[in-house]
C-alpha cells in the first residue's frame, strides 16, 4: 500500500490524467510525468453484493471520486464514507482505494 | 440514405441460459447463419462478404469462421466495439455493398461464454479494468453502471420504480417472443423486491448472460425475397471515445451525432413507431433515448411512467436483453436490429406494432473505465 494515487501529468499543458494516456487529451502532447493525488471527494457509492462466478462473496463498497486535481476515478472504499465525504486516497499495486481522512 | 443496400434477411439461434456440454458459440453461430440464409432465400455460396463479432471466438478470428462456414469472400471484418458492434458492422456492411466491395454481406454476432467465462471477460475487459478496477472487486459492468445509475437518479430525480417500468414492460414484450429466455410476467412488486446486486441495481436491472447468436444479410434491395417489404436504412452514425471518459456517462456518444442522424434521415423523433435501444441496463436505455431526443423535455421519470409504463411508445419489443438475454453485447445488439426489421416487415407475430413504418435502433458498449465509449444508431424504414 502506498499513500496517494499516481496520475500522469502532461508536461506541456500540465493536465493530469488517470488512467495513463499516450497522448494528452487536451493538447496531444506526448510527454508525461507522474504525480500523486492524495485526496478526493466521494460523488457516488455502490455496494457490490453479488459477483458473477463467486461464492461466499463478501460485499464491497466502491465509489466515484473527484480527486483534488479534478480526475474522476473509481476507488474501493475501505470504510463507510458516503457521498460528499472528503477521503484520503491510497493505492495497492495500481488499484486506487480511499477512506475517511484521519482527523 | 442507403439506396443500394438494405437488410434482406435475418435469423437467430436458440437462446439458452446454460449451453449443453460440448455446445460452443460456433454451434449457435451456425444455426443463426442457416436461419438468416433461409430467411433471405440465399445459399452460403451467394455470400461475398462477412462481418463477425464475439467474445467467445478467440483464438479463432473471422477468417477461421469463414473457413468453417465454407464462405469464400471478397470482403471481411471483425468488430470489437462490444454492444455497438452489431450497429457498427451494419454501417460497414451497408457502405461495403453500396461501394461495390461485395454484393451480399453476412453480419454475425454471438457468444457462449457461460457464467464463469463471462466473469473472466468482465475482469479482463481491458488493461485498465485489469489494473485499476478488478482489484477493487468492482463487480464488472454491474458495479460500473451502479455508479452511473446513482448519478442519473440524482440528476433526474428518478425513483427505483421508474427503472422498473422498463423491466416490467420489456418482460411483457418478451412473453410474446418464443426465443426469449425469461418470459414469465414480471410485476412491479417483484421488481422492487428483487435482491440487490450492486446498489441501486437489483436483479432485474442487470442483463442476464446467455448463449446464442444472431445474423442478418445486407445486400442490394433487388436481392430481397419477392413479395416482402424491404427495410431501408435512412441514416446511420457512430461515435467512438466521444469524451475520453471525462464526462459523467449520462450522455452517450449518441449525443454527438443525434442531430446529424435525424437530419440525414429526414425524419424527427416524433415520427418513430418503435425503438430498439441497447439495454444492458435500464439506466443506459434512458441515457440513449434522451440523447436521441425521444424523451420530451428530458423528463426521464415521466418517460418511464407514461411512455413506457402506459405502453404509449414501444421500446425493445423483443423483450430486450433484459428479458430475452444477452448473448454477449454483440448478438444482443444485433437482436435489436433484427427485431426492428421484423416489425417493419410486419412479421413480428403477437408483438407486432400496428402499422410500423419507421424504427430507430442503437448500440452502446465497451465499458472502458467509468462507462461505455462506443455508440452507434440507425433509422430504419419500411419500403413497400
Amino acid at each position: 500500500m502506498s499513500a496517494g494515487v499516481t496520475i500522469w501529468r502532461c508536461v506541456s499543458c500540465r493536465t493530469g490524467f488517470f488512467p495513463e494516456r499516450l497522448l494528452c487529451a487536451r493538447c496531444h502532447g506526448d510527454k508525461f510525468e507522474t504525480d500523486t493525488v492524495t485526496e478526493g471527494t466521494v460523488e457516488e457509492i455502490s455496494v457490490i453484493r453479488h459477483m458473477l462466478g463467486q461464492e461466499n462473496w463478501q460485499p464491497r463498497r466502491i465509489a466515484s471520486v473527484r480527486t483534488s486535481d479534478g480526475q474522476g476515478i473509481t476507488v474501493g472504499l475501505r470504510d463507510e464514507s458516503g457521498p460528499g465525504a472528503i477521503i484520503e486516497l491510497f493505492q495497492e499495486e495500481q488499484a486506487p482505494f480511499g477512506r475517511a481522512k484521519a482527523k | 440514405m442507403f439506396r443500394n443496400a438494405a437488410i434482406i434477411g435475418v435469423g437467430q439461434s436458440a437462446y439458452t441460459r446454460r449451453p449443453e456440454p460440448g455446445q460452443t458459440v460456433l454451434h449457435f453461430m451456425r444455426d443463426a447463419v442457416v436461419a438468416a440464409l433461409k430467411d433471405a432465400q440465399l445459399s452460403a455460396a451467394d455470400i461475398q462478404g462477412f462481418a463477425v463479432a464475439s467474445f467467445s471466438l478467440a483464438p479463432d478470428a473471422a477468417i477461421d469462421l469463414a473457413w468453417k462456414l465454407g464462405l469464400s469472400l471478397r470482403w471481411i471484418m471483425q468488430d470489437t466495439t462490444g454492444g455497438s458492434s452489431a450497429m457498427n458492422m451494419l454501417g460497414h456492411a451497408l457502405r461495403g455493398v453500396e461501394a461495390g466491395a461485395a454484393e451480399t454481406i453476412l453480419v454475425l454476432g454471438g457468444d457462449a461464454t457461460g457464467l464463469a467465462g463471462y466473469a473472466k471477460v468482465a475482469a479482463n475487459f481491458n488493461t485498465v479494468t485489469q489494473k485499476h478496477l478488478a482489484p477493487l472487486g468492482h463487480g464488472g459492468p454491474n458495479g460500473v453502471y451502479a455508479l452511473v445509475a446513482n448519478r442519473q437518479m440524482k440528476q433526474y430525480r428518478l425513483q427505483k420504480s421508474d427503472y422498473g417500468h422498463i423491466a416490467v414492460a420489456q418482460r411483457e414484450w418478451a412473453a410474446k417472443n418464443p426465443y426469449a429466455v425469461y418470459r414469465t410476467p414480471l410485476t412491479m412488486d417483484e421488481y422492487l423486491a428483487a435482491p440487490m446486486v450492486a446498489d441501486p441495481l437489483s436483479r432485474y436491472d442487470c442483463v442476464p448472460v446467455i448463449a446464442g447468436a444472431q445474423a442478418m444479410i445486407v445486400a442490394n434491395p433487388g436481392r430481397a425475397p419477392k413479395g416482402r417489404p424491404g427495410v431501408r436504412v435512412r441514416a446511420h452514425r457512430g461515435s467512438f471515445n466521444y469524451d475520453n471518459q471525462e464526462g459523467d456517462g449520462l450522455a452517450t456518444g449518441i449525443s454527438t451525432f443525434a442531430t446529424d442522424l435525424w437530419r440525414d434521415a429526414h425524419v424527427q423523433p416524433g415520427d418513430i413507431d418503435l425503438a430498439s435501444i441497447y439495454d444492458d441496463y435500464p439506466t443506459m436505455v434512458l441515457a440513449q433515448a434522451n440523447d436521441l431526443g425521444l424523451i420530451p423535455d428530458n423528463d426521464l421519470g415521466r418517460f418511464c411512467r407514461v411512455n413506457i409504463g402506459e405502453k404509449r411508445f414501444p421500446v425493445n419489443t423483443w423483450g430486450g436483453m433484459l428479458s430475452a438475454g444477452q448473448p454477449g453485447g454483440f448478438a444482443g445488439g444485433l437482436n435489436g436490429i433484427t427485431e426492428a426489421v421484423l416489425q417493419l416487415q410486419h412479421r413480428a407475430g403477437e408483438r407486432q406494432v400496428k402499422g410500423a413504418k419507421l424504427a430507430v435502433a442503437t448500440g452502446y458498449g465497451m465499458t472502458m473505465y467509468r462507462y461505455g465509449g462506443t455508440a452507434a444508431a440507425a433509422i430504419l424504414e419500411r419500403v413497400e
